[in-house]
């Protein structure tokens, strides 16, 4: 356990981003199980009463009263309700009579882990360094990026002669942005994609730099600062290049 | 004044308002936090989202209905029995027309309320026994929730003993069944802002946001 991680950090971690709602859900939730069934990992796991989503908030409140012992147990318990237990889809949302809504505190209290105890799956860790060195999920470099590009466009000349990825190009309708998994290990995506927009004339164009990689894996673990450089970064190229639109991998 | 009348007097009044003026101001503290920290849920509010969402839960009009229909419709009752009875029980708009106001208005025919009260105490109970061996509730059910419950169901257990001498007339218990009465009345009115019971008013605040939140993104629950 981090010595950041002390039981009042956490707490005032949480207060201020208790919002109205969250702090009206904490109070009210009728703990009458209604949102159990609607919960694919409460139907996955032979209806285990532990999978109710209700059940995997408790540790706001647990932490805000102060009431518990926060030990590597406990933050190892908390760590695998919140991302082993709920994909944060939402779904229940929509069955709770009150309309409350467990995935965006689950995504909060994965915030809290985060940010005050370091604690995250390995994955997201290291995907969240690459993105702060190399503004990509894929610790791809500027030039990896552009070289994907122009050699992806000549292996496919025999086939589509005419076939363009305008890189850079201004005043365009779309400004195409990928998954970083795409120049790294999946190419022929985005070469499908250029066949598609070709085909139907579309004006579009990729970013040299920074801002081509849409995913945004720092949202998961509630990193906002990652997750807001990754969008504003997206954005500046949608301006720079006067695209009307951005759009997003499949 | 003694007690009796003190109890039907001074504190009826102090329950009443309590309640009253406990849920407005429940509904302008969540209103005012919420333009502060929910500025999200301001920016795309929308009317239509909102009353959609009403009419489907306010009415038995809904995705969870449809899953749990039976089970939907027993608290369904539950909850309109406990707003209709006290509102219209005619025994208790004598009192409102006995009072300095003399307000009267339409009551429940007494057969109608009879049922409808007996129907609050065995759904109750029902709940509270669901509760206890339900292996999802008895995970997540906390004492209060029993105590909540349990205090639900006194006013309309004592209201029903009282108008119908159940208990006969004699006996401690039977002759002050009607200070037990609205000594529990006046207890739920009062601990409704307080407690977990302010979803009375809270319900239309957080289904309001929730459904502005989907229906920003075209779904309407
Ligand atoms: S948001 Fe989480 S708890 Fe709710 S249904 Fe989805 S996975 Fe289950
Ligand atoms: S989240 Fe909603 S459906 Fe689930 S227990 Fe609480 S009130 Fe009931």
């Amino acid at each position: 356990m981090s010595d950041k991680a002390d039981p009042q950090t956490m707490a005032d971690f949480f207060k201020p981003r208790l919002n109205a709602r969250f702090k009206t859900w904490l109070k009210i939730c009728a703990n009458c199980a209604l949102c159990a069934d609607t919960c694919h990992f409460y139907l996955a796991n032979d209806r285990k009463p532990e999978m109710i989503p209700a059940y995997k908030v408790r540790f706001i409140n647990e932490i805000l009263k102060g009431k518990v012992t926060i030990d590597d147990d406990y933050l190892k318990k908390m760590y695998e309700t919140v991302y082993y237990e709920c994909n944060m889809c939402r779904r229940c949302a929509l069955y709770c009579p009150f309309g409350i809504d467990i995935g965006l505190m689950v995504g909060l209290q994965r915030a809290m882990l985060h940010n005050v105890a370091d604690i995250q799956p390995a994955g997201l860790k290291s995907a969240i360094e690459s993105y702060k060195q190399f503004g990509n999920q894929m610790s791809l470099t500027q030039e990896d990026w552009v070289d994907t590009i122009e050699w992806t466009l000549e292996e496919m000349e025999d086939y589509y002669p005419t076939l363009d990825i305008p890189i850079d190009k201004e005043n365009v309708d779309l400004l195409y942005t990928v998954n970083a998994r795409e120049p790294k290990f999946y190419p022929q995506d985005i070469q499908e994609a250029a066949i598609i927009f070709n085909a139907v004339g579309e004006s579009w164009t990729v970013p040299s730099v920074d801002g081509w990689d849409d995913t945004n894996l720092a949202m998961f673990c509630g990193d906002l600062g990652t997750s807001k450089m990754l969008v504003e970064k997206t954005f500046k190229q949608a301006e720079k290049l006067k695209a009307k639109r951005v759009a997003i991998t499949e | 004044m003694d007690f009796y009348a003190f109890v039907e007097g001074p504190l009826t009044w102090v329950a009443i308002l309590t309640f009253l003026i406990g849920i407005v101001v429940r509904g302008i503290l969540y209103y005012n936090a919420s333009k502060k920290t929910d500025k999200m849920i301001h920016k795309y509010f929308s009317w239509k989202w909102v009353f959609s969402t009403y009419a489907k839960w306010l009415l038995p009009n809904n995705v969870t209905f449809k899953k749990q229909p039976l089970y939907y419709l027993t608290v369904y009752l539950f909850h309109i029995c406990i707003v209709m009875l006290p509102v219209f029980a005619y025994q208790h708009i004598v009192m409102w027309e006995m009072s300095r106001f003399g307000w009267s208005w339409i009551s429940l025919p007494a057969g109608l309320a009879k049922w409808m009260t007996l129907a609050v105490v065995f759904i109750g109970l029902f709940l509270i026994g669901r509760r206890a061996i339900h292996p999802d509730l008895k995970l997540l059910t906390k004492s209060s929730d029993y105590l909540l419950l349990a205090l639900t169901i006194l006013p309309f257990l004592t209201g029903y003993l009282a108008a119908h001498a159940t208990l006969g007339t004699t006996g401690f218990l039977a002759e002050n069944m009607q200070l037990f009465h609205m000594l529990s009345g006046q207890l739920m009115l009062i601990l409704i802002p307080f407690t977990k019971l302010s979803h009375a008013v809270l319900f239309f605040f957080s289904r309001g946001a929730t459904a502005v939140e989907f229906g920003r993104r075209g779904y309407s629950m």
